[in-house]
């Protein structure tokens, strides 16, 4: 039988994914660590690793190139992918927030005519405001979003934060949460049929190691 | 004004060429061999309709999707989004008193506007069945054994049919008052196979524990015939004991035909809920990513357009289908001709062209009055195996590689009709 590809994204995900991997006897240490290696076969023969940027991993996922991936719940909710979402995986927390300059933090938002916000995430921000019957001008950014505010580019910006040091580094406050994440498996839809067996045990596994490692083992 | 056309083509469109197109006709062709096969005749519903005829029975993603247009008297048209629906309306105003059941099927184009992502196109070919007027697990096994025959007939040599039924979410859902927000929140975490998305909407409401554990149950409840013992014991009430009870007859019937193999019971499929009423399948093959074929049975639908029938059925996509067999050693398709014939013909071989062609050869004629050198090396190039240079007005010098024959037309008349197959030996 052919192994099964799992798609691995890159950044700050990746760590603790590999650690998860090692806890289940798996070795994906050669990826990432300065390394430019992006495919990597397993030792054991059972998994291929693809590694990906976050935002790519449900493209592999979707089209079936990888069976399986790892990313977080803020690129799957933004971009939708078509795939299955079995298990969480209890690292990688991080909140989507609205945030804003100190300044203005105490501004209704309702009131304010023209409210420019910056963001990674155009799709979740589109949707937060439209549910308010809010009009806003998003302006997309695909990276360093806090100098958004600074420079005057917009008035307030859309963006993940995990303990919101950045955001206070440059003068910003959390307004509201849109949105909680943490790292997902995900899986191809006609793969997670066809290769049941095989893709249900690995499910059970890391399963069972995310709950080991929830209660007091080695946290990545 | 004069504009430079710039080649563009729009995006979810494709051309089809040389041997894809011949592979995508040899793929229909078989297809409509299977179902003429099991006695189901051809519909050719109209590309287009009004668009309420067809917006009134699709999904609401559907309707998002259909391409609209406006006619010269204002009306919405809109190009076919899906076949089953204008079959359906064929059915309910023009057929519905013929002899039931009616088996039909049809192969054509249809249009959504979807967003360009895995398997997807806009323009793209679905050929499908529909069995009206029959209710019984008998019917639902006939239409998946077509399925599954058909794509035995398109030489796929691995693929699985996921059956699941729509009664039994419909059930978990019916037994609980829930509104439909709280019911479209289990629905997806159920669709996404996510524990903890379906565990902390399963919290948030008052479910009895029943209820509560065959809800969180659903999402693995796929495989052998063992799931349907898992879920006869988990099914909280009688609703949900019938959608168990007709997967049971209609897996039966598919093990008496032998094909129980290709199956995989699945009641983890939650898509199309205000459209199936009874079974629910979709096909996949590895190393597609999309199923290949989608259906089940939609009780409800006709009586949109005329008396309520009960109607069971499926669509297959071609283009999927194709995809799905490219990796595999697939049968030669081949469009180059058999021979190529020398300009200017003698009278007399005329009727010996045509009949040849009549017998299934395929001749290619030169209108370009080349000569012998440059025909030799125009038929290669097209793939020929043979060129036919004419020699006086009786006469043929069959050309094939190296080998030269003359024959006279009555000879090569003789040759052809014994020739086993087009193409065979002359």
């Amino acid at each position: 039988m052919a192994s099964l590809t799992l798609a691995l994204p890159k950044g700050r995900l990746l760590g603790p994914a590999v650690s998860l991997l090692k806890h289940l006897g798996y070795d994906a240490s050669a990826l990432g660590n300065g390394s430019r290696k992006l495919i990597l076969d397993d030792a054991t023969g059972a998994l291929r690793y693809v590694l990906a940027k976050p935002d790519d991993v449900p493209v592999y996922v979707e089209y079936g190139v990888a069976d399986l991936g790892i990313v977080g719940q803020d690129v799957l909710r933004e971009r939708e992918p078509d795939v299955y979402e079995p298990l969480t995986l209890g690292f990688g927390r991080c909140r989507l927030v609205l945030a804003a300059p100190r300044a203005r933090s105490q501004v209704n938002l309702r009131l304010e005519p023209v409210l420019r916000i910056a963001t990674k995430y155009p799709r979740l921000t589109s949707a937060y405001f439209q549910q308010r019957g809010m009009a806003v001008e998003i302006i997309r950014l695909s990276g360093s979003v806090e100098l958004a505010p600074a420079t005057g580019l917009a008035n307030l910006l859309v963006d993940v934060v995990d303990t919101g040091r950045t955001l206070r580094e440059n003068g910003l406050v959390e307004v509201e949460t849109l949105l909680r994440s943490e790292a997902t498996l995900i899986a191809n839809r006609a793969a997670f049929k066809l290769r049941m067996t095989e893709i249900g045990l690995l499910v059970r596994d890391m399963e069972r190691a995310t709950r080991e490692r929830a209660d007091g083992g080695p946290r990545g | 004004m004069v504009t430079v056309w710039d080649g563009r083509l729009p995006h979810g469109v494709a051309d089809i060429f040389g041997v894809d197109a011949a592979r995508h006709i040899a793929l229909r062709r078989a297809l409509r061999d299977v179902f003429t096969s099991w006695a189901y005749q051809e519909v050719i519903p109209p590309t287009f309709e009004y668009a309420d005829t067809q917006a009134a029975e699709l999904s609401p993603q559907l309707r998002e999707e259909m391409y609209r247009f406006v006619d010269r008297d204002g009306r919405a048209l809109a190009l076919r989004a899906d076949l089953t629906v204008a079959t359906a309306r064929i059915v309910g105003t023009r057929l519905y008193d013929q002899p039931l059941p009616l088996r039909l099927f049809y192969v054509g184009h249809v249009f959504r506007h979807e967003e360009p992502r895995a398997g997807r196109r806009r323009e793209f070919t679905q050929a499908g069945i529909e069995l009206v007027g029959a209710g019984s697990a008998e019917a639902d096994a006939e239409v998946l054994a077509i399925a599954m025959t058909a794509l035995q007939r398109a030489q796929l040599p691995r693929f699985q049919l996921n059956v699941g039924h729509s009664g039994w979410f419909r059930a978990l859902l019916a037994s609980v008052a829930i509104g439909d927000a709280a019911g479209e929140r289990l629905r997806i975490a159920v669709d996404r196979k996510s524990s903890a998305a379906l565990a902390e909407a399963a919290d948030s409401l008052p479910l009895s524990e029943p209820v509560r554990a065959a809800l969180l149950a659903t999402p693995g409840l796929s495989g052998g015939p063992e799931v349907l013992q898992r879920a006869a014991s988990l099914a909280p009430n009688a609703e949900a004991q019938e959608a168990i009870a007709r997967l049971e007859q209609v897996y039966a019937r598919l093990t008496h035909r032998g094909l129980a193999d290709y199956v995989a019971l699945d009641l983890g499929e939650v898509r199309g809920m205000q459209y199936y009423t009874g079974i629910r399948f979709e096909a996949f093959a590895p190393g597609l990513g999309v199923p290949l074929c989608t259906g089940g049975r939609y009780d409800g639908l006709l009586a949109h357009f005329g008396p309520s029938l009960p109607a069971v059925g499926f669509a297959l996509e071609l283009e999927r289908l194709l995809l799905a067999l490219s990796p595999y050693d697939l049968p030669s398709v081949t469009n180059a001709p058999h021979v190529v014939a020398a300009a200017g013909a003698p009278r007399a071989a005329w009727s010996l062209l045509q009949a040849a062609r009549g017998r299934g050869w395929r001749i290619e004629e030169d209108v370009l009055g080349r000569d012998r050198q440059a025909l030799l090396a125009h038929a290669r190039g097209r793939g020929a195996q043979t060129v036919w240079w004419w020699d006086g007005e009786d006469a043929v010098q069959v050309i094939a590689g190296v080998a030269v024959r003359r024959l006279t037309l009555a000879e090569l008349a003789r040759e052809l009709e014994r020739a086993p197959e087009p193409g065979g030996s002359v």
